[in-house]
């Protein structure tokens, strides 16, 4: 268990840079998700913070030691590898033992620990069996176990999930956090679903393209999204990004003009406007705003609530309502509206948030 | 709408499989006569042959015996679908069969063929101790020199390609591409295109008529070839199992060898019975890297057996042929699934 530090860590390859300048840190025994698409750099980090890459800059530090130089096999690390890679000629239980023998415990210890730890994980009946003989979901496991037997300082989970179907997946994704916490080993997660990463981690960090876009809490990520990327990358379905342009108290959108605080008056140029789904409803009959005039060009039911596609004056526009029966036929023509508060502006240029700039309808 | 007669197109479907399993197992055997019958009249000869004469009677009554019985076999597996009554069937035709050889041939058969097994001077008991100045060997000692150059070279080649497929598959270093591809150049020529050139480095280096010249030069012939097949089933190893290894507190040596290696231990068997078999039947280099008679091997041994000593004993030359074959059939037949095996790693390479 340990603090584990990166600074200003960058990766490259001759002209190809896989990771840019990242800076981050991570309490004891917390869990951190390393959210992005493929190829932003997220499993370079991690093999980094493994030791299996060399940063080309920048320092890596455990509870404030630089172990830049310090080998793989010192680091104590353990990782669960996205193909799990489990040694398929050893047993179950050779596999668990395999850290072990490297750090000379005693037999029966070894023994004695990974027992204890297969029944953490609850695998304590497929100890003779070998990898090849085992479900996705038992191999997977088997391979959590082997990664938190050496009692490592620091579990690296690289798309543990993306293998298992989706029921499996619900039920891994609690059983890990559980063995987590009940461990209280730093753990850094890496994965492209936003759903894992939301729902397992304390901490987001959200990359894109070998940079950090935004740490945060879950909630920080989705309510304040730091810019274009992590707004569109978080939410499902995702939000409304919507050009405009900003001219002080006014957002010109076409022909459409919104009402615009918390800019300058002498503030503008080109913007985007953040809208998500969940935030449009229908205006009520008789309110003193106008709203949007809206004509459905869609309706998806999914399930507990239903995704609208509309087309309005600032352009078509996914909305939900938390209706299991589609409400609303194509054709049907209908007011929307929004809270300002739950309006986002971005500076079209940075992509960043636009702090404390609302649009209103 | 007619009714549809299932069961009649149930005993037609059952016939139709039988009729094709029957067919096929008939074509099997008839292409695998022309294979298997001069092996087999090898066999008889060298436990029936006399001095100075082949009696092809026994090979035809052993065939009126074995003929019938094999296609009586054939017939069994098509026409009876019970397993049990199969190996019940199979085990009363092998009887008769072996009741039916002892009554036609039973006296014919001896093993006096065999003798040289046990005769140490068997060429001077024969002709007389001026024989090739008497330094006819018994079979054994080029049996042990056979065995040493076919185990020794086999050695070398395992370890040297699996060193290299290793190296090739993970490792990234300039002139990778061009090895790999002068690799397979050298396969483009035959080895015994370079015979002189190869007997005067030999010559020069001082290994003439020792063993160590063909156990080298069989070696490094072998290798490109070899070390692409390993090459092949490295490639087919994950890296993920390897770093896993390394962050599990492994070297990368101890990475190779405990979790690497066992995952193509089907490759390098493959090799190690190419290899052993290639330096068990080799003829070509053992005859030409000697200028006397400074060792022996079996390839030698059979020939002067066949050519300079015995002329028409075709009983003996058969029963040494029959004893050089038996090591290259048996690794053949146990491992045999290894060498599917080598096809697959071959194409991944």
């Amino acid at each position: 268990m340990a603090r584990v530090d990166l600074q200003n860590v960058t990766k490259d390859w001759g002209t190809a840079v896989a990771v840019d300048d990242i800076s981050l840190d991570l309490k004891d025994g917390e869990f951190v998700a390393v959210l992005g698409p493929s190829g932003c750099g997220k499993s370079t980090t991690l093999f980094m913070l493994a030791g299996i890459y060399a940063p080309s800059s920048g320092d890596i530090r455990f509870d404030g030691a630089r172990v830049n130089d310090v080998e793989a096999r010192d680091r104590n690390v353990g990782i669960v590898f996205q193909s799990y890679a489990l040694y398929p000629n050893m047993t179950v239980l050779q596999n668990i033992l395999f850290p072990l023998r490297f750090k000379k415990v005693p037999r029966t210890d070894a023994e004695r620990e990974a027992r204890e730890i297969a029944r953490l994980v609850q695998i304590e009946n497929l100890l003779d069996r070998r990898p090849g003989q085992l479900s996705g979901g038992q191999q997977q496991r088997v391979a959590l176990a082997r990664a938190l037997v050496k009692k490592p300082n620091l579990l690296l989970l690289d798309e543990p999930l993306s293998n298992l179907d989706a029921t499996l997946r619900l039920s891994m994704r609690a059983e890990i956090r559980r063995i987590q916490r009940e461990l209280g080993v730093t753990t850094i997660l890496v994965t492209h679903d936003q759903i894992e990463a939301t729902t397992m981690a304390d901490r987001i960090i959200c990359m894109n393209a070998g940079r950090v876009e935004q740490i945060g809490t879950p909630t920080d990520l989705y309510r304040a999204p730091e810019t274009t990327f992590v707004a569109a990358f978080i939410g499902s379905p995702p939000i409304n990004l919507i050009d405009a342009r900003l001219a002080g108290d006014t957002l010109e959108i076409g022909d459409k003009r919104l009402r615009a605080t918390g800019a300058g008056a002498d503030h503008g140029g080109p913007v985007k406007l953040g809208l998500r789904p969940e935030h449009i409803r229908e205006a009520e009959a008789g309110s003193a705003t106008a709203g949007l005039a809206a004509t459905i060009t869609a309706s998806e039911p999914m399930g507990r609530e239903t995704l609208y596609t509309a087309d309005t004056p600032i352009g078509s526009l996914h909305f939900l309502e938390a209706t299991s029966m589609p409400r609303l036929a194509p054709g049907a023509k209908l007011s929307l509206t929004f809270d300002g508060d739950d309006s986002l502006v971005f500076d079209a240029a940075t992509t960043r948030l636009m702090h404390g700039v609302c649009a209103h309808v | 709408m007619t009714a549809i007669d299932w069961n009649r197109l149930a005993t037609r479907a059952r016939r139709g499989r039988r009729v094709r399993s029957g067919l096929l197992l008939a074509f099997l055997t008839l292409v695998s006569l022309p294979v298997i019958l001069p092996f087999f009249w090898v066999v008889v000869i060298s436990v029936s042959a006399r001095t100075g004469g082949v009696e092809a009677a026994v090979l035809w009554k052993a065939c009126a015996v074995l003929v019938p019985c094999v296609l009586a076999y054939a017939g069994v597996h098509t026409f009876i679908a019970s397993v049990r009554a199969r190996i019940i069937a199979g085990l009363l035709l092998g009887g008769l069969c072996l009741i039916g050889l002892y009554v036609l041939i039973g006296a014919d058969l001896h093993l006096n063929n065999y003798r040289f097994l046990v005769n140490p001077n068997l060429i001077e008991d024969i002709r007389g101790a001026a024989t090739i100045g008497g330094q006819f060997p018994w079979v054994w000692e080029a049996f042990g020199n056979s065995l040493l150059v076919a185990i020794t070279s086999m050695t070398l080649k395992v370890i040297v390609a699996t060193l290299a497929g290793y190296y090739l598959s993970r490792f990234a270093f300039r002139g990778r591409s061009f090895f790999l591809q002068s690799l397979l150049l050298l396969e483009v020529f035959h080895p015994w295109m370079l015979t002189i050139p190869i007997f005067l480095v030999i010559f020069w280096v001082g290994l003439l008529n020792t063993l160590s010249g063909p156990i080298l030069v069989l070696t490094v012939i072998d290798l490109p070839f070899y070390i692409f097949i390993m090459k092949g089933f490295f490639d087919a190893v994950p890296w993920d199992i390897e770093m896993s290894a390394m962050t599990d507190g492994a070297t990368r040596r101890q990475a190779f060898r405990h979790v690497v290696l066992p995952q193509v231990r089907g490759g390098i068997i493959a090799i190690s019975v190419l290899g052993f078999i290639k330096g068990w039947e080799e003829y070509v280099f053992v005859t030409a890297l000697r200028t006397g008679n400074s060792y022996w091997v079996m390839s030698t041994y059979l020939y002067y057996v066949a050519e300079d000593v015995m002329g028409v004993d075709y009983g003996l030359v058969a029963a040494v042929s029959v004893f050089y074959m038996l090591p290259s059939l048996l690794l053949y037949l146990f491992l045999q699934k290894y060498l599917t095996q080598l096809t697959l790693g071959g194409v991944k390479g």
